[in-house]
């Protein structure tokens, strides 16, 4: 986007003696590696190079290194919530960290009266049954226990699926407790007597339920996670689960997985963002669509350049002055505002970004090649293969060729950063696909949802820096490579 | 310069601004959907449709339409706004000076440092200042300019809120001539940072990479064998042999700086056309994106060619184009 000049590989001067026709698509055995072990010698190069891997590693690795959907995972924290590294800074030591457990697994028996525990399983996932036959009444608590060490926090959610069958007259209760530090213990939640066929529900518990507050007896503009979590220790989500199955019943609860999450204020790598989606896992698959739009948009801006300058630089006259005319207009229209015009009309979608930004960036590379094409043509290996009789499709495609595309590899690289930023520009205004997620989207939700007044730079810094370390990246490897081929140019 | 060569780069250009006109007509047409139904309501009847249609020249085939949309932007004659119903002439007009202050300045700003920078730091090559401001101008080359002005926006809007976050003036205006002006220019401030960062980078390593190598060159030597010092090296030989591809700089820098502007009116909320833009982007006000396109591209086009002209000028060996 930025024009810079350190972007564009240089024009090679016609150089030196014409090298004798090649046979092997004019690859000299080894070339690969000799430009290899030329590179390695550059540290500008291998930190480049270094810095990729980094991203690419971050970007291939997304789904390992979250467990989290970056767009539909909400409310993992609280809005704007800080990374949870910040607890080492004195001023966020007591900042509520998340809590999210997943309770199945974790459920303490505290008391097992007639009842049994059994595994089983319900559309493939993972379930409780509790299961009574009588005689008389049964009851099982189960309860897990967590540590709190933080300030009072603001939400709490709890999700329990259950469902519940009764036969022969059994019936049975469900109740949530909540059991605080300080020994008090709240009933969050009591089912109505169940009977019969209790089909499969998910009781959700939020403590920002006004009728809940007031069932307890709490203002209902209370925070009621302040009043139930307000000193340090150990607290207890509890589930009573009792029946009755009379004589020959049986009563049957299912129970599925269970959530029980407080948002924290501290959250993940890099926090979160106003939803309470995780700011790390935006930041992970935004690498990949960065990677994934710069190396698209490269490889179709080459092809499309190299073609065109090759046809246009070997065939020369009237198709040389067509093409080239195409390239000076294109290249004179404001890149970035025909692009806003396009995606509005054309829709917001990740490939019409990607086609629009290649369209409007291979001119460089046809010039580029065109040139190096103009010293080629007139080579003796050239005029040899003409004079044997070859075609010209032939010769742009045997000789013309292989000898660009090291220049042509060059420019691919250096293309690199300018997609990246181009899209992640357009994003930012507003005009990037609303599916993915991208590091221009996280800026401009950043701009759009008060990260500044909250000087929430855990959320503006990331996506910006790495934006440019990577831009720089691909520069550093695309200038040492130019470098490189044009010295092994010159020295031919 | 000769004659033919001007006459070349006029046609070029006039080439260059017909392929926008109708790129820009046909951008509009293809679009899903007719014109009339984007600006009524359905609940419209088919008669007064009829006559909107006749009013707008709809009902005539499409070449004729082009011809008139050609003539119509030719004579500025842009329509009018689908939100706000005023003529889009007149908001661009009012909006030009804005546009323009912020491009001029950081324009003069970005060549000013960039290449008196390059000057200074090709004559220090190897140094650690010059190591360490080569690799800041890379750093800054390389950062998307919206980020750089997101980061002047938090630093010196939020976190130490010396300067405004938005707008081109306060809010009531001040009086007076002086206090206007200065106003004006407390507004400007961020934002002609923002662009002038992300875009004095290139004239820095352009010049810089120029002068170095023509101070490697044998006339350079001579010139130093004839006994004059440094300075007149320097500046009558060295920087006079880069001055044209100096100049071919222009010609390269402006998308860049036009684009900066566009996203930096944005991010500081500047009563400028590139907002313009944007905003009629997404609020699908089509003739405002259409005219504000136009304009753009078309101030973008003249830079170019006036560039080009000068080019001729300065180097006398363009003959050939």
């Amino acid at each position: 986007m930025s024009h810079s000049l350190s972007s564009t590989p240089r024009e090679t001067p016609a150089a030196g003696p014409a090298p004798i026709a090649r046979k092997n698509n004019g690859r000299r055995p080894g070339t690969l590696r000799e430009v290899w072990q030329e590179y390695r010698r550059s540290p500008r190069g291998m930190l480049g190079l270094g810095i990729f891997l980094v991203f690419l590693f971050l970007g291939l690795a997304a789904p390992w290194l979250t467990p989290y959907d970056p767009l539909q995972d909400q409310f993992l924290a609280d809005g704007m919530a800080r990374p949870a590294w910040m607890s080492y800074f004195p001023a966020y030591r007591m900042d509520p960290v998340t809590v999210d457990r997943f309770l199945l697994e974790e459920w303490d028996i505290r008391t097992a009266d007639n009842m049994v525990v059994e595994w089983g399983e319900r559309d493939g996932q993972r379930v409780m049954e509790v299961r009574t036959t009588g005689p008389g009444p049964a009851r099982l608590v189960l309860e897990h226990a967590f540590e709190y060490r933080s300030n009072p926090p603001d939400t709490f959610i709890l999700q329990v699926p259950y469902a519940f069958t009764g036969e022969g007259g059994a019936t049975g209760q469900a109740v949530i407790r909540f059991e605080t530090a300080d020994g008090r213990a709240y009933d969050l939640w009591t089912s109505r007597s169940l009977r019969n066929q209790v089909r499969w529900t998910t009781q959700r518990v939020d403590s920002r339920d006004m009728q809940l507050k007031m069932r307890l007896g709490f203002r209902p503009l209370a925070n009621l996670a302040a009043e139930l979590i307000n000193t340090q220790g150990e607290y207890r989500v509890v589930l009573e689960l009792t029946a009755n199955a009379g004589e020959g019943g049986e009563a049957l609860f299912t129970l599925g997985e269970s959530r029980f999450r407080i948002p924290g204020k501290l959250h993940g790598v890099l926090g979160a963002d106003h939803l309470g989606a995780d700011l790390w896992a935006q930041f992970l698959y935004g690498t990949r669509t960065s990677l994934l739009i710069g190396f698209v948009v490269a490889v179709i801006a080459v092809v499309v350049g190299t073609v065109v300058g090759i046809v246009s630089g070997y065939l020369g006259r009237w198709v040389d002055e067509v093409l080239m005319r195409v390239v000076d207009v294109l290249i004179s229209i404001p890149f970035l505002p025909i692009l806003i015009v396009f995606v509005a009309v054309l829709g917001k979608s990740l490939w019409n970004l990607i086609i629009l930004i290649a369209l409007f960036s291979w001119m460089s590379v046809a010039r580029l090649v065109r040139s190096q094409t103009l010293t080629l043509r007139e080579r003796t290996f050239v005029e040899a293969a003409r004079a044997a009789g070859a075609t010209p499709g032939y010769i742009m495609r045997a000789h013309i060729l292989p000898n660009v595309l090291g220049l042509v590899f060059a420019s691919l690289v250096l293309l690199v950063p300018g997609a990246i930023v181009s899209e992640a520009t357009l994003s930012f205004l507003g005009f990037g696909d609303p599916r993915v997620p991208t590091w221009g989207r996280m800026l401009q939700n950043a701009k759009s949802f008060g990260a500044f007044g909250e000087l929430a730079w855990w959320w503006i810094l990331p996506p910006g820096l790495a934006l440019t370390i990577l831009a720089m990246a691909f520069v550093f490897i695309g200038n040492t490579l130019d470098d490189i081929l044009n010295r092994r140019n010159q020295e031919r | 310069m000769t004659g033919a060569y001007f006459w070349r780069r006029v046609g070029y250009a006039l080439l260059t601004l017909f392929v926008i006109m109708t790129l820009n007509f046909v951008i509009f047409r293809v679009m899903p959907g007719d014109p009339v139904s984007l600006i009524l309501s359905p609940d419209f009847t088919p008669e007064v449709r009829q006559l909107l249609r006749e009013r707008y020249g709809l009902d005539k085939p499409l070449w004729t339409q082009y011809l008139l949309y050609l003539k119509s932007m030719i004579t500025f004659d842009f329509g009018r706004s689908f939100t706000t119903r005023q003529p889009v002439l007149g908001e661009l007009l009012a909006r030009l000076p804005n546009t323009l202050m912020l491009l001029g300045t950081s324009f003069v700003i970005n060549v000013v440092v960039g290449v008196v920078l390059g000057i200074a730091m090709a004559t220090r090559q190897g140094s650690r200042l010059e190591t360490g401001v080569t690799g800041v101008s890379l750093f800054l080359n390389a950062m998307p300019s919206f980020f750089i002005g997101l980061l002047l926006l938090l630093t010196f809007g939020y976190f130490w809120p010396i300067f405004p976050i938005r707008g081109t003036m306060s809010v009531p205006p001040p009086t007076g001539f002086w206090p206007t002006v200065i106003d004006r220019i407390y507004h400007l401030v961020l934002p002609v940072t923002a662009v002038s960062l992300s875009g004095y980078g290139s004239w820095y390593l352009y010049t810089r990479n120029n002068v170095v190598g023509a101070l490697g060159q044998d006339y350079v030597l001579t010139a130093r064998a004839k006994g004059l010092t440094k300075r007149e090296v320097l500046y009558r030989h060295a920087f006079r042999s880069v001055l044209p591809p100096i100049v071919t700089l222009i010609f390269l820098s402006l998308p860049g700086l036009i684009t900066g502007a566009v996203i930096t009116e944005s991010i500081f909320s500047l009563y400028g056309i590139g907002r313009y833009l944007i905003d009629a982007t997404l609020q699908q006000d089509y003739p405002v994106v259409q005219a504000s396109f136009f304009v753009i591209a078309l101030a973008v086009l003249i830079c170019n060619l006036l560039a080009d002209l000068v080019y001729g000028l300065v180097d006398p060996r363009i003959r050939l184009r």
